[in-house]
């Protein structure tokens, strides 16, 4: 019995929608006025004074003294048997019912992958995030990257490792790279798998000469973008990492001196070896050597690798 | 060498002052506020590391902020602003008029630390047993600026604006442009392995512009929102490029041989360029089109782009198309279908290398085509289907394939062409607005995904035939052996870090104790593998639990703490050199 109860006024929900929007739209909107919502929901309409919505709609005489039921519908049948259940809650609306609500009048174009995103599958609506009834409505920078860590703890987890964006510092919000709303990132041009990471790092976009593929394929095959424990985001240490799609480079098993060393061709260069050190010096981090890991337009030094080794 | 201790402690030493204040007059609503305080960053007993993201200035900085927000029936202003210090900074200013107007403008900045590497596993000397006191190969390391502070400055300067052309049908502006600064200082790593195996560290500077441009008309035509959108990318670095010196070649013991060892090389005894950076441009064009169809919606796109770069005169095309719809198939069923595919298609350039032992017997000529592993296509497809099997309890289903076809992958066969069928499963449980609970399941299978193709591990067997190489001195008669690129030709082995099959869990729940106070909970677990590298054996799995919770007292304080705990862990080969010369 009670399920019906609430199973009701979900289709009756979607119905008031329309309704009030076909209202809205003829100017024709007239319930229960502004102040008679205030009665009870005095702390709302305090807040909502304040609010962006109230301002805006303040000269919309079709909205006069109702900005209440411009979102919630008609509340005469709420304010006569005082049930929740008789009037629009956006708060509670779900992928079934009313999550376009908002949508009819935030129509930018970030919104238009809103109804196909995993948020609204999720059902995740529009007051999971915005505070609609205060006058910051929008959570701030600060406040923004919380309000997703919210649902998205691992992604908070992993933005403390040593090797992060600088999202705990403050200087990046997930907005940055995410569009909570479905649509696209600012500045990316959304021609491929890459393009999010090229909006900012820009330098690796290429094409050049010598390419390194799993750079043209998906930065995500050696970095992680939330963070890591390795440095500049790699996914492992090197030479782990690197260890993964390629054999040992020769000489990294030669044994060594142990003991200082001369350099009969450049005495200046003199060192101290030790069994270990040629392993020590071939397995420590690739990147000492193949600087330009991203891709190069530079000839490396062997004519054997055709100038592939992105060492310059 | 040197050993620097640095960073990291930043300490708020004072608030000295904070106030705001507003009014509100004719529905004219105004707040201020302004802090001042300073901070003192203590730079000692910390490795630099820890600080990546923060400033190094070892004093007392003072600090302070702005905010304010002027609110009229039909129009809005805010401005935010905080300074840190020279290096880090962060300003923005946005307004709203109507619906007529809206303009942001942004300014941030900060520093990055980049750390220097001391190369101090770079020195080492080849056991001989011959040579009693180390008689071969040699690495050695040199250090020219050992005391360098490499980092760099990082500004973003976003403006964006739009107005509405006409209000009949909705027709709308947008520009916007952004630009990203970074100056510094960088560490430029050499290597020259010519007589020695020798690395060289210098310092460079960094100055790299990155410029952003975006316009775009959107409207309403009919039922349907159309729009275009005009991209235009420009990266340089307004830095000579750096050179350095590669030694004369000739063996590292005796300084004989220069003949024969450069003969294998492209270059040595001369300055040459390294890290050149690419001057790139991108331009991009995009349409799209949202709109009902039937009793569904529908939103889809279509993007052309090419990117340039200018220091090679060498180019990429590409294509992106993009169609989903949403539609309810019953009042408690509701379908989402996704589509896309794109394709990108780049420039092949002649590799001229120089012939390797030109004069001699068996010298080999390696120039070749280099085909891009940029050239691909790639189609997505998912249909989810959301089902409420009561009030409470809504499940949900998907099913995809991913493809990719590497036209121009340098290794045919494994990885030139993947598949992947997705699958997930979730069930999601909510009880008003007290408790919300789901639970997902997701596996994707896929088969060739991209390798390292023949990136490990000889053919069994001798397969090598020995090359005629030369002539003995003395005798006259023919000497026949192997070179290293003979031996990397008989590798076969595929390797890659990507799986072949994919398994994740979720579990997420959320209690609303009283409208205040919100309390979650979440478990997510993540299994990859591939099993088509068989006794290699990769293996990745990630562990992530969250407790936390979320107390709002009233609608201007939020309380929130928590407890986050990640686990990773990876298994995969590594192979041991089967040469070393």
């Amino acid at each position: 019995m009670k399920q019906t109860t609430k199973a009701g006024p979900r289709w009756l929900a979607t119905a008031l929608i329309a309704v009030a929007l076909l209202l809205m739209g003829q100017g024709l909107l007239a319930g229960v006025p502004d102040e008679t919502c205030a009665d009870c929901h005095d702390e709302v309409a305090e807040g909502f004074a304040e609010t962006m919505h109230a301002k805006f709609l303040a000269d919309r005489a079709d909205l006069e003294g109702h900005l209440c039921e411009s979102c919630h519908g008609d509340g005469t049948a709420h304010v006569n048997d005082e049930d929740p259940a008789l009037i629009i809650n956006p708060a509670k609306a779900d992928q079934f019912g009313s999550s376009q609500l908002c949508m009819t009048c935030h129509t930018d174009d970030q919104f238009d992958g809103w109804m196909f995103s995993e948020h609204a599958g999720a059902d995740v609506n529009c007051a999971s995030c915005h505070t609609v009834h205060t006058s910051d409505a929008t959570p701030a920078a600060a406040q923004c990257n919380e309000t997703c860590y919210s649902c998205h703890s691992d992604v908070r987890a992993a933005g403390y490792m040593p090797s992060h964006h600088p999202i705990a510092e403050g200087k990046m919000t997930c907005r940055d790279c995410h569009n909570p709303h479905g649509g696209s990132v600012t500045m990316a041009m959304g021609d491929s798998k890459r393009d999010l990471c090229l909006s900012c790092h820009a330098e690796i976009e290429g094409p050049h000469v010598y390419e390194h593929a799993p750079v043209t394929e998906d930065c995500g095959i050696c970095h992680d973008a939330h963070g890591s424990v390795a440095d500049k985001l790699l996914k492992q240490t090197e030479p782990a990492l690197c260890l993964n799609c390629h054999a040992m480079h020769f000489h990294a098993t030669v044994v060594s001196y142990d003991g200082d060393f001369e350099v009969p061709m450049a005495p200046e260069r003199a060192g101290t070896s030790n069994p270990d050190s040629w392993k020590s010096g071939m397995l420590t981090k690739c990147t000492q050597c193949h600087t330009a890991i991203h891709g190069s337009d530079l000839s490396s030094q062997t004519t054997t690798t055709g100038g592939n080794a992105l060492t310059r | 060498m040197r050993h620097t201790k640095i960073f990291v402690g930043v300490g708020l030493l004072l608030l000295l002052a904070a106030t705001a204040w507003g009014s509100d007059t004719d529905g004219v609503t105004q707040e201020t506020s302004f802090w001042i305080g300073g901070h003192l960053i203590d730079t000692s007993d910390y490795y630099k590391k820890v600080g990546e993201y923060r400033s190094f200035e070892e004093d007392v900085w003072p600090e302070f902020g702005l905010t304010y927000k002027s609110t009229t029936p039909n129009s809005r202003f805010f401005f935010k602003g905080h300074y840190f210090d020279r290096d880090e900074m962060f300003g923005m200013i946005s307004t709203k008029v109507s619906d007529i107007f809206t303009g942001k403008f942004r300014y941030n900045s900060f520093q990055r630390q980049t750390g220097q590497d001391l190369l101090e596993n770079i020195e080492a000397r080849e056991w001989l047993p011959s040579v009693p006191k180390g008689g071969g190969k040699i690495l050695t390391h040199d250090i020219t600026d050992p005391d360098a502070d490499y980092n760099y400055n990082r500004k973003e300067i976003l403006s964006e604006f739009s107005a509405l052309l006409s209000r009949e049908n909705n027709l709308r502006l947008t520009v916007a442009h952004r630009a990203i600064i970074k100056e510094g200082t960088e560490q430029l790593i050499s290597n020259s392995h010519c007589f020695s195996c020798h690395l060289e560290s210098k310092s460079a500077k960094v100055e790299d512009r990155t410029h952003d441009f975006q316009a775009g008309l959107d409207t309403k035509a009919g039922n349907l929102d159309v729009g275009y959108k005009f991209g235009y990318r420009h990266y340089e670095s307004t830095t000579p490029t750096p050179m350095a010196y590669y030694e004369d070649a000739k063996h590292p013991v005796k300084g004989t041989s220069g003949a024969e060892f450069g003969s294998r090389l492209n270059y040595d005894g001369s300055s040459m360029p390294i890290d050149a950076k690419p001057k790139i441009e991108k331009t991009s064009h995009k349409a799209r089109i949202k709109g009902a169809a039937g009793k569904g919606q529908f939103a889809s796109s279509f993007a052309l782009s090419k990117a340039t770069n200018k220091l090679t005169d060498l180019s990429a095309k590409s294509w992106a198309g993009v169609f989903n719809y949403a539609v309810p198939i019953s009042p408690k069923t509701r379908l989402v279908a996704k589509a896309s595919a794109t394709s990108i298609t780049a420039d092949d350039p002649y590799i001229d290398v120089n012939t390797f032992r030109e004069g001699k017997p068996s010298a080999v000529d390696f120039d070749y085509i280099r085909y891009s592993v940029l050239d691909r296509t790639t189609a997505d497809f998912t249909a989810q289907i959301f089902h409420r099997l009561n009030p409470k309890t809504t499940l949900s289903f998907l099913a995809g394939y991913n493809r990719v076809a590497r036209e121009d992958y340098p290794v045919a066969g494994d990885g030139t062409t993947s598949s992947t069928i997705i699958g997930q499963a979730k069930v999601r449980y909510r009880q008003g607005m007290k408790l919300t609970t789901s639970f997902k399941y997701r596996f994707e299978k896929t088969s060739d995904p991209f390798v390292s193709g023949k990136g490990l591990f000889e053919v069994p067997g001798d397969a090598l035939e020995p090359v005629h190489y030369g002539y003995d001195a003395a005798t006259g008669d023919s000497l026949w052996g192997y070179f290293y690129y003979m031996r990397e030709d008989l590798w076969y082995q595929a390797i890659t870090t990507e799986p072949t099959d994919y398994h994740e869990v979720n579990l997420s729940s959320t209690f609303r104790p009283s409208a205040k106070t919100t309390l979650n909970l979440k478990v997510k677990g993540v299994i990859d593998k591939n099993g088509d590298l068989d006794s290699l054996d990769v293996k990745h799995s990630k562990l992530n639990g969250n407790l936390s919770f979320t107390f709002m007292p009233d609608l201007k304080w939020v309380l929130s703490g928590g407890v986050s705990y990640r686990m990773e862990k990876s298994r995969g080969p590594v192979a041991v050199a089967l040469f070393d010369g």
